[in-house]
């Protein structure tokens, strides 16, 4: 079943949209890839990922593997629906618009 | 008050979602030293059964199966080519399990295939012969393999 759509003007902003869709087309995701594959600073992606972690769209897990820290993110199931019912919306404004005559 | 964007705008926020998707479909996969694994124990398997005793040969090949499957557990969906991300099962795919599996099951059957026919022609080692040629398969085949998963994603993606 579709979620409905609905605009979540805490997700749209292009960098957090970027974060969270690709979030979404995972399980979960280290810190490090994120920062790479959208070309952030730490402390650009560590500011929105706080920010979607305090919406409860995100949790940040710490595992310790390999002697080394790492940071993974992952979509909660509140930040999955969010997302999905965003772009329905998105979707949504694209089908409703007026053609230019 | 809600800013909702132009169509114009959402179209741009769609194509953001589309390439975040695309950049973790490219990530389907498994990992280089799998494919590179999997070939050398099959050359070595190759080898023990035309030169090791029988018994050995069996305990390799049970020993390679234990070890097989407790990789292919965590590697066989290809949603795992680096420890960076996990893929999820939807964006890559139900399928990718078992054209995995099915992968290896058809070499598993060209390497008796082969084997039997070198014999029937009288070659000295036979299974050794078979194996490298489809140690030779896997290299070859299993990155092939993995990008026909990867465009089926993309075609799944695109299809919303």
């Amino acid at each position: 079943m579709r979620d409905a759509a609905r605009f979540d003007e805490l997700i749209h902003p292009a960098t957090r949209l970027s974060i969270v869709a690709l979030l979404a087309a995972a399980d979960w995701a280290e810190f490090a890839f994120i920062r790479d594959q959208l070309g952030l600073s730490d402390s650009a992606l560590s500011k929105q990922l706080t920010t979607l972690e305090d919406a409860g769209y995100v949790t940040i897990e710490r595992p310790l593997s390999e002697r080394r820290r790492r940071v993974r993110a992952r979509l909660t199931p509140v930040g999955r629906k969010r997302f999905t019912g965003h772009v329905a919306a998105l979707r949504g404004i694209i089908a409703n618009a007026v053609p230019e005559a | 008050m809600t800013n909702y964007p132009t169509d114009a705008e959402a179209r741009v926020a769609l194509q953001g979602v589309e390439q975040a998707r695309l950049r973790v479909i490219d990530q389907i996969g498994m990992p280089w030293w799998y494919w590179w694994g999997l070939a050398a124990s099959w050359v070595g398997l190759g080898v023990a059964s035309d030169v090791a005793n029988p018994w050995v040969t069996l305990a390799a090949t049970l020993t390679f199966g234990a070890v097989h499957s407790f990789v292919s557990t965590r590697l066989l969906a290809g949603r795992q080519r680096t420890s960076n991300v996990k893929v999820r099962a939807e964006v890559a795919g139900r399928r990718a399990p078992a054209l995995v599996f099915g992968f290896l099951v058809g070499l598993g059957a060209v390497t008796v295939a082969v084997a039997l026919l070198a014999y029937a022609d009288g070659a000295g080692h036979p299974a050794t012969m078979a194996s490298v040629l489809v140690a030779v398969a896997i290299l070859l085949g299993g990155p092939r393999l993995m990008a026909a998963i990867r465009a089926g994603a993309i075609r799944r993606a695109a299809a919303g």
